[in-house]
């Protein structure tokens, strides 16, 4: 009923975003260096940042962006304009860093500044505003991820990043970063797996009793509300308790400090959203449709697992999701108590106020719950497409 | 007197009412009726400017509608909407004093016109006056709409289907204490349906909508007589034509002198109801009493069946 | 109905009576500890750092419910439509960011201290209030909407008398969520020197002293729970004069 709007015509969105870009190219500082690795840094303009037909040719790309945003309507040419500018952007980062570091120097360290960030955070802006018009499908949005992880992967796996302080730090800790990412992801997706085994059958036994429903739902959405730091502390005590009492444990690697209190309260906090979703997932089978499955002679089991469960499964998924992105998250906490994961550089990061360190700990994390919540909502979404709604 | 004058609407390419004209004169109830995607809704929300002409204008007393602010013109119109769309969060009093309170009545004359209202539509004040709309009945949330929409005494009521939400014996009282309502009040109404039942039962006039044009604009008398073309005609619907011509004449039209055994019937009902009595009891002819309860004559089955038919 | 409330009072006052004469506690934290090491924590009132803890957290909800309510206004405006798309997708994204995520990038950016805290707390405190902002405003009824209109309300009449109590209940969610999350990682924010209760546990760790842990803890947990319990009760009220009653599950 409304009319179309014409292809070419001036957008709000589009304005604020080439104000940005504006502001990023000629107000703010592109990358800052730093003689030493804890020296005050020095901001450095894109003109001073690169080689001056880098510069020049960064600041066009910029700028005809800025002009696609404000002009162009077409998502697919929003989106091809804002991968074009990422493009040119992201390697000339790391030409930068290059471009700034002397010679045979060891110590200087780049990172990027403001001005990097807005023209990052201008395109993204633009490529996510695009993406969410266009109404991508699951296996569209899989594939957007699958190419943005793979331009990430060939920046970092082609060296051009090189020069990069984060990329320096990690140099230094190549070993402890892996170690670190695999606790991080052990903690994640262990408490998560273990709270699917228990939460879901758990699930299934509160919807068919209602007393034990109220229970469990009470106490577990109070156990929800206990900030993540206080509840790793109050369960220090009590497994610390366990393993001085019980040698078995100790030998287990079950201790008051470390990753077992982690892994623990993780699991505590995903068993709320897992057993809650499986309880509204199985509320929300049609009534008539179990009522033909058991006219048709299906017993209980056949019946929960031949028609129930499946119904339910989109809704259990979404739970899933939510749990996976708090996890991967909330393992960052764990290294307050000596359990590992990413959140240890973060830490190390605060303590010697180096935010290359903090960077080092916290990107992966966003990075990781970002691709999870991606894939995770195009499973619920082709759940709900092959089982009829 | 509300002259609707040419009005026409567009989407695009897409005419939804085109070129449509007729005048409702004071104290008058007009059906506009239709089949779904006719263009009445449209034309309805044109006459307050929830949608805005692209072509033709609205006079109200003689007032072009353009030359009023928006908002002006919507406190001195009623609306009732199908699903009346009842504030959930206000109880019954403090919805039907939405337009006061928009218009900045005092507090006391507010109140006074709410307890009016509730009144008029037999809703007990102190029962009613503080339930929300989730406590009432679909009947009662009808009533509260329609209070609410009088509330300000606007100059024309619009109803979009006020009755659609109800079920069948609900409607038809609610359909009566329109009409006796819109008597009492001598307001103005224009009031768009579906059913052409309901627009009999109701309209003085009646405007034809098909295809985004007003075919035909008479009484309803008129439109089962002289159908303007066919699709009237269908619309009428040929098999109850005589039943809905009885329906409009009042008894006293058939009056004859004479006597006739049985219960009176009142001369102000309608033919219809007079032979659907002549045709259970099997009688010939039945007394006819005045308002004071007086006999006044008779009425036969002959007569009446000469009122079922054209003039010639 | 009176057993919870009943179990509501008592927690209340356990909690004010520890924070205020914590040493009549000691004995129940005795056994934990090493012979010599202080029962009770020592370096600081536990009635101010809890004040300090919950004056942060009030601060930064207030300014994330001003500009997320505001933000939610403005792109279910027609003149902000443009940008509703975009603002929902960002609030996906930002969900994705752990809190110790903000709060650690914060640091660099502002010093130590209450800055960062006060900044990653609203930060984060800002995405669910917008998201449920946003559903609240788009959820409201459009026959409501129909009829406010055609009763000649303007379009700041509508906002103020019809969208924004409708949206209320929906919005006080968000605002507890968005309190419950800072209460945790306002704790976490004492590991940049945040004043708050989070320094009781983390001088817990440091000192290896369970019993530290666990005071900071059990306050804070019994703080959030009451708060968590205190909001949903209003919202509660504010849901039930729409008729509209929220699940039996807190």
């Amino acid at each position: 009923m409304v009319p179309p709007r014409p292809a070419l015509s001036f957008d709000h969105l589009g304005f604020v975003i080439a104000v940005l870009i504006g502001i990023a190219l000629f107000a703010a500082p592109f990358a800052t260096y730093r003689a030493t690795r804890i020296a005050s840094g020095e901001a450095r303009l894109v003109i001073e940042a690169l080689p001056f037909s880098m510069a020049a040719a960064l600041a066009l790309v910029a700028l005809g962006v800025a002009l696609g945003a404000v002009l162009a309507r077409d998502p697919l040419g929003r989106l091809g304009s804002a991968v074009i500018g990422l493009a040119v952007l992201l390697p000339s980062l790391g030409l930068s860093a290059g471009y700034l570091t002397p010679a045979d120097n060891n110590f200087a360290r780049v990172s990027p500044s403001l001005g990097f960030w807005l023209l990052s955070l201008s395109f993204s802006l633009l490529a996510v505003d695009a993406l969410a018009r266009m109404r991508l499908g699951p296996f569209g949005r899989l594939a957007a991820l699958a190419v943005g992880a793979s331009a990430l992967a060939l920046l970092l796996l082609s060296g051009i990043w090189d020069d990069l302080s984060i990329l320096k730090e990690y140099d230094t800790r190549a070993d402890s970063f892996w170690r670190e990412a695999r606790q991080h992801l052990l903690l994640a997706f262990g408490s998560l797996a273990a709270a699917c085994l228990f939460g879901i059958p758990l699930g299934v036994a509160s919807h068919r009793l209602r007393t034990l429903r109220t229970a469990v739902m009470q106490s577990l959405s109070i156990v929800q509300t206990v900030p993540s730091i206080a509840l790793f502390g109050l369960l220090m005590a009590p497994l610390g308790a366990v393993a001085a009492s019980v040698p078995l444990a100790a030998a287990l690697g079950i201790r008051g400090i470390g990753a077992a209190p982690a892994f623990f309260a993780l699991f505590l906090y995903a068993l709320l959203p897992i057993v809650a979703n499986t309880v509204a997932g199985l509320n929300q089978v049609p009534a008539a449709v179990v009522d033909a499955a058991r006219g048709m002679g299906m017993s209980a089991r056949q019946r929960l697992l031949g028609v129930e469960m499946p119904l339910a499964l989109p809704v259990i998924l979404a739970g899933i999701r939510i749990v996976l992105v708090q996890n991967l998250g909330l393992a960052t906490v764990a290294a307050l108590i000596g359990g590992g994961g990413f959140g240890a550089f973060v830490f190390q990061g605060i303590g010697q106020t180096a935010i290359d360190l903090v960077l080092l700990g916290a990107l992966p994390t966003v990075a990781l719950s970002f691709g999870a919540s991606v894939v995770l909502d195009a499973l619920v979404d082709l759940s709900k497409g092959t089982t009829p709604a | 007197m509300i002259e609707i004058d040419r009005l026409t609407k567009r989407y695009g390419a897409t005419l939804v009412v085109e070129d449509v004209s007729f005048n409702v004169e004071e104290g008058t109830l007009t059906v506009v009726v239709g089949t779904s995607g006719a263009g009445k809704s449209t034309l309805l929300r044109m006459i307050n400017r929830l949608v805005e002409p692209s072509a033709g204008r609205v006079l109200i007393d003689g007032e072009d509608t353009r030359t009023i602010p928006e908002d002006e013109l919507r406190h001195r119109i009623g609306y009732v909407i199908q699903g009346y769309g009842l504030f959930p969060h206000r109880n019954v009093a403090d919805n039907i004093a939405t337009v006061p309170r928009l218009l900045r009545w005092d507090r006391k004359r507010i109140a006074q016109r709410v307890e009016e209202l509730l009144d008029l539509f037999q809703l007990d004040p102190a029962e009613f006056a503080h339930k929300f709309p989730h406590e009432l009945s679909g009947g009662q949330q009808q009533r509260v709409g329609v209070a609410r929409a009088l509330a300000a005494r606007p100059a024309l009521l619009l109803m979009d289907e006020p009755f659609g939400a109800l079920d069948a014996v609900i409607r038809s009282k609610a359909q009566d204490d329109l009409i006796a309502i819109q008597r009492r009040l001598g307001a103005t109404i224009v009031l768009v349906t579906h059913d052409m039942n309901e627009a009999f039962h109701l309209g003085d006039r009646i405007a034809v909508m098909d295809q985004a044009r007003l075919l035909q604009y008479a009484t309803p008398a008129e439109l089962l007589m002289r159908p303007a073309d066919d699709f009237v005609e269908r619309l009428v619907g040929t098999v109850e034509r005589p039943f809905r011509l009885l329906s409009l004449t009042p008894v006293r039209e058939a009056l004859e002198a004479g006597h006739a055994e049985g219960e009176p019937i009142a001369a102000s009902e309608s033919l219809h109801d007079a032979l659907s009595r002549l045709l259970w009891t099997g009688r010939k002819a039945l007394p006819v009493a005045d308002s004071s309860g007086a006999i006044i004559g008779r009425v036969s089955v002959d007569k009446i069946l000469q009122h079922g038919r054209p003039l010639p | 109905m009176t057993a919870t409330s009943l179990v509501r009072l008592i927690a209340f006052l356990l909690l004010a009576a520890f924070i205020t004469m914590p040493q009549g506690f000691a004995f129940l934290f005795e056994p934990l500890i090493a012979p010599g090491a202080p029962a009770i924590y020592n370096q600081g009132s536990l009635l101010v750092l809890t004040l300090q803890h919950l004056r942060t957290v009030c601060l930064a909800t207030i300014a994330s419910t001003v500009l997320a309510v505001a933000l939610g206004i403005f792109v279910t405006r027609p003149s902000g439509a443009e940008f509703l798309p975009l603002s929902r997708s960002l609030v996906n994204i930002g969900q994705t960011f752990p809190p110790i995520a903000v709060l650690a990038i914060a640091v660099p950016l502002v010093g130590f201290g209450e800055k960062p805290t006060f900044i990653a707390l609203f930060l984060y405190g800002l995405l669910p209030i917008f998201e449920n902002t946003l559903t609240g405003l788009t959820q409201v009824s459009p026959l409501a909407l129909e009829a406010a209109r055609g009763m000649g309300m303007n379009a700041r009449q509508r906002l103020v008398q019809v969208e924004l109590p409708l949206a209320l209940p929906v919005i006080l969610a968000g605002i507890r969520l968005s309190v419950i999350i800072s209460l945790g990682t306002a704790t976490i924010g004492s590991t940049v020197a945040a004043k708050g209760l989070g320094e009781v546990i983390i001088a817990g760790l440091q000192s290896n002293n369970i019993a530290f842990v666990l005071q900071g803890g059990l306050v804070v947990a019994l703080l959030a729970v009451l708060i968590h319990d205190g909001l949903g009760l209003v919202e509660r009220v504010a849901a039930r004069k729409l008729g509209r009653f929220l699940n039996e599950v807190p």
